[in-house]
């Protein structure tokens, strides 16, 4: 077993119990997911305060809502395609509320610097997620690049807890560019192959 | 020689084009660096402007300069 995986076992433990609780209660899926939106403004506020401590404690309460609400709809029986839409754009709000608070910290403490890498992380880490979703709309799968939202949310809590948000800033920042980057260029080489394609079926 | 010069630029063109799954050796390799460069860059030298300790780097640089 790898070390990343290693870690992803031990974490599973204690969400398998939190997830048989909410499937006894029959929370909502979507519930859940609105309450770790909740929960991540409240981390954001943190954040904003320069309260990183209080701000990664919430950012774990508030991620393991968001990592639940879909094995507890498929427990339940509640998948729904709505369900995923909801997932979707909830997630977006929670990111950009996190880069928010910072971007509110950076601008309380005159540092004009980390305003605009913090906001040029906000944007790619959008753009990343919405280079997926348009490819998909074209092609089957576009699963490339490292810097997803999984990966993000980790580094904030380090970020957080270790007092090493710049440098996590820079992570984020650099990678998601990256990741879009690799996106555009996936999606045009399997386009541009298979109209290729097309053309030359075309041409016979 | 030209195999020297092609295995890093398809280490280099494999970790920026990435395509590997999470919990693959691969992914832990990047986690590694990542947390590298997070936990040993001295925020002095990001502009940090939130963490002032020196980081564990910057710790080494000096006690080696003072001698101990």
């Amino acid at each position: 077993m790898t070390f990343t995986g290693a870690i992803g076992a031990v974490c599973m433990w204690p969400l398998r119990a939190i997830i048989a609780a909410c499937v006894m209660l029959r929370v909502h899926p979507n519930a859940l997911t609105f309450a770790g939106v909740v929960i991540n403004v409240l981390a954001a506020w943190a954040l904003g305060l320069g309260r990183f401590m209080l701000a990664g404690v919430l950012m774990i309460i508030a991620n393991i809502f968001d990592f639940i609400d879909g094995k507890v709809a498929k427990e339940l029986g509640l998948e729904s395609r709505f369900g995923a839409f909801w997932d979707s754009v909830m997630d977006r709000f929670s990111d950009i509320t996190l880069f928010i608070g910072l971007i509110f910290l950076y601008s309380q403490l005159h540092r004009t610097d980390y305003v605009i890498i913090t906001a040029l992380a906000m944007m790619f880490s959008v753009m990343t997620s919405y280079t997926r979703a348009r490819a998909e709309s074209l092609i089957d799968r576009c699963k490339v690049g490292f810097m997803e939202r999984p990966e993000r949310i980790v580094l904030f809590m380090i970020g957080a807890f270790t007092n090493r948000m710049a440098a996590v800033l820079w992570v984020i920042l650099v990678l998601s560019i990256v990741t879009v980057v690799d996106r555009i260029y996936y999606t045009w080489r399997e386009l541009h192959g298979s109209e290729g394609l097309v053309t030359r079926r075309a041409e016979l | 020689m030209k195999r020297l010069v092609t295995v890093p630029a398809l280490v280099l063109w494999r970790a920026l084009f990435w395509t590997y799954e999470r919990a693959t050796w691969q992914y832990d390799l990047m986690v590694i660096a990542i947390l590298a460069f997070v936990w040993l860059t001295p925020p002095v030298w990001l502009g940090d402007p939130v963490a002032h300790d020196p980081g564990p780097i910057a710790w080494m640089v000096e006690r080696m300069g003072s001698g101990e």
